[in-house]
């Protein structure tokens, strides 16, 4: 029994070493490479890996005020999006959740939004947003409301790109947050509204707990996407107005491609990865939990 | 039997299309690459090579030749090279020389203006690079209102001197004050203050025209010079208190919008752009505009070049390419299409001349008009400069500190690439 059990094992082990051969050359090999060469100076114009410099690259991005404000800004942006997103998400799931008629109809003008590639997303709200030829200023005009300077001005041209972030991902979290709340069974609801309880009641004693999983993988993949929101950035401010809006991944760029400082911006995604896997470490540690 | 002669001819047919040559470029979403791929189709006559063009903004043209530099064996067989990404591209080696093909044909280069082959033709003796098109900047003003007799009174009368196309900054200055009426939606000036590029070459030609200049000839800074403080302060107010709402974030098209929908009196821009203004479709100032050069001490040049890398996989056919791209004939066509010419020869050719009453002064920014800092370092410094330059705008960055930073920050990467 255990000689079958053993050589089950071994056979297992075979049919899933392609797959893990893939996974090893596609994902491990490049992050690899990506932390080796961040120990050296290497330029895309001086591209001989000879120069080991240790941990220079490190010490230099840390100290350098651009990166940290880069950081910060990061940080900001991605906690607002995540949490407006999820708020918004949550809401106009639960809300949706009660339709039953056209809801093949719904799902599909929510996915709109995100079929559309980001550049485009991009190019279409920075178009909307121009202070004298968009429609935006022209709109709120009618309003009695002054033209904004939308990508103008360094706090306004922040909330402006968290909003066209919302605008663009928001339907990523209703939908998953969609299907978690479809599948949760009508059962225990019946027999809370036998004992009495009220909606709000039934939603943090049975909705919560039964989506406790989704919503935490769903924060977990926007959390993620979000501290690499690039393309936004690159078509809309690049980083500006001054650096109000220099996210991370806009900087990683910028050192890779414009100073072709490839052993800088590997060092910054390296510490890049090190920041994601410090937020996302208690959430999954949650999340285990969660299941058990 | 009848098979044989038939299988005989497609495999013939096959044979040939296997061989024939396909040349593959990035190129710029510019008006001049929609030109050239009107004639592409007698260029394939002429020769049987087919070229294709992979049109793309700006931006994403970089990132997409790095790699395929990289390479031993690239995807592009010959490529357009921004004049700030010469030198770069040069102590990478990437380029290959030309001198071998222009030797072979005798091309001649000399019909190129000098200024543009010190910028995207020349490095040192050898030449690595083939005058493409030209984006020298200079000054768009509405030749209208200069015009306008009421105009010319109230300016003469408020300020003590002839309302006239501006040949001094100064006079300039006035003129854009006197224009901006903000309740009627109207600026002196519209600007393209947007990171990074777009602010960093457009507030170069106020530090030429304030006469001041980026370094001297041993790479040595002047940008914390009075000139250049000055040409700082002016960027800042013209902004803020004579531009539209928004000008700090705008590029060049959404800058070149207002003023083509009439809402600016002036707006100093890439002199291709003149021939947008007088397209009815995109333009409801047909004719009014005055393309000028940039008044004190001149404007800043630009230029493309035609590049063959030395990872191209078919470098005699991209040669044959840019032979016909930049012979008298095509350089012609394309110029009469509304393209920038680089060519001598065709700025003094009467058709054209007929055709856009702006050739001579256009012939005269060109050869006036002064070169950016060329380095290694070039995109990285422009970085530099656009943030700071961005900062002072907003006010978030004195303008002498943010000069200071963009002063020794030139000094830092000129020294890194062995100029100082």
């Amino acid at each position: 029994m255990n000689k079958i059990s053993y050589y089950n094992r071994r056979f297992g082990y075979l049919l899933a070493s392609p797959a893990i051969l893939i996974l090893v050359l596609i994902i491990l090999v490049p992050i690899t490479i990506s932390i080796i060469t961040s120990f050296f100076d290497y330029t895309l114009i001086d591209r001989d890996l000879d120069k080991f410099t240790g941990l220079k690259n490190y010490f230099s991005v840390i100290n350098n005020p651009k990166f940290i404000n880069s950081f910060f800004v990061t940080i900001s942006f991605v906690i607002f999006v995540v949490l407006f997103e999820f708020l918004l998400g949550f809401l106009i799931a639960i809300l949706l959740n009660k339709v039953t008629k056209f809801r093949n109809i719904y799902y599909f003008i929510l996915l709109i939004p995100l079929l559309i590639n980001p550049v485009v997303v991009g190019l279409i709200w920075r178009m909307f947003l121009h202070p004298q030829l968009g429609i935006v200023n022209y709109l709120i005009g009618f309003l009695g409301i002054s033209p904004v300077n939308w990508l103008g001005d360094p706090q306004i041209a922040f909330v402006t790109i968290i909003f066209v972030d919302i605008w663009h991902q928001v339907s990523f979290m209703i939908i998953l947050l969609l299907a978690g709340l479809a599948s949760i069974p009508e059962e225990p609801y019946e027999a809370a509204r036998i004992d009495g309880a009220n909606e709000f009641r039934q939603f943090l004693d049975i909705t919560l707990p039964y989506m406790r999983p989704v919503i935490i993988i769903t924060l977990l993949i926007r959390l993620i996407f979000a501290v690499k929101t690039y393309d936004l950035i690159y078509i809309m401010t690049k980083g500006g107005p001054g650096e109000a809006t220099d996210l991370i991944s806009y900087y990683i760029y910028r050192s890779a491609f414009i100073s072709l400082n490839l052993g800088e911006a590997a060092s910054m995604s390296v510490l890049l990865l090190i920041i994601i896997c410090v937020i996302i470490f208690p959430l999954f540690k949650y999340m285990n939990r969660a299941d058990e | 039997m009848k098979t044989i002669p038939l299988l005989i001819s497609l495999l013939f047919i096959f044979n040939m299309n296997a061989n024939a040559v396909t040349l593959r470029a990035v190129m710029e979403n510019v008006p001049d690459t929609g030109f050239i791929q009107e004639l592409l189709p007698e260029f394939t006559a002429k020769t049987g090579i087919e070229v294709e063009f992979e049109v793309m903004g700006y931006g994403e043209m970089h990132p997409k030749l790095v790699p395929s530099l990289i390479a031993s064996t690239g995807s592009y067989d010959f490529m357009p090279v921004d004049f700030y990404w010469v030198g770069e591209f040069d102590k990478a080696g990437w380029m290959m020389s030309l001198d071998d093909f222009i030797k072979k044909d005798e091309f001649d280069t000399s019909v190129y203006f000098d200024s543009l082959m010190d910028l995207t033709g020349r490095i040192g003796d050898t030449t690595y690079m083939l005058p493409f098109y030209n984006y020298a900047m200079g000054l768009t003003v509405r030749k209208d209102l200069l015009d306008d007799s009421s105009n010319q009174a109230k300016f003469e009368d408020k300020y003590g001197m002839k309302l006239k196309l501006p040949t001094e900054w100064d006079e300039y200055l006035n003129q854009v004050e006197f224009f901006t009426d903000k309740d009627k939606g109207f600026y002196g000036v519209v600007n393209q203050g947007g990171k990074a590029d777009p602010i960093a070459m457009e507030w170069s030609n106020y530090l030429f025209a304030r006469g001041g200049d980026f370094h001297d000839d041993n790479w040595n800074g002047l940008l914390t010079s009075n000139n250049a403080l000055e040409a700082l302060k002016d960027y800042v107010s013209m902004v803020n208190n004579y531009g539209p709402l928004g000008a700090e974030s705008f590029g060049f098209d959404e800058a070149f919008n207002v003023a083509a929908q009439g809402n600016a009196y002036s707006y100093l821009t890439y002199n291709f752009f003149l021939n947008s203004y007088n397209d009815p479709e995109q333009s409801a100032v047909v004719g009014k505009m005055e393309l000028i050069p940039v008044p004190g001490e001149g404007g800043l040049n630009g230029a493309w070049g035609w590049s063959i890398p030395k990872s191209s996989p078919n470098a005699e056919a991209a040669w044959e390419f840019l032979k016909w791209v930049e012979s008298p004939d095509i350089a012609k066509r394309r110029a009469a299409l509304g393209g920038a010419p680089t060519r001598k020869d065709v700025f003094n050719d009467p058709d054209l001349n007929e055709q856009f009453d702006h050739y001579p002064l256009l012939k005269d920014l060109l050869a006036t008009a002064k070169n950016f800092p060329l380095f290694t370092y070039t995109p990285q410094f422009v970085e530099v400069m656009g943030t700071e330059l961005s900062k002072a705008v907003i006010g978030e960055q004195d303008p002498a500190v943010a000069l200071k930073i963009m002063n020794d920050e030139l000094e830092a990467l000129a020294a890194k690439d062995g100029k100082r």
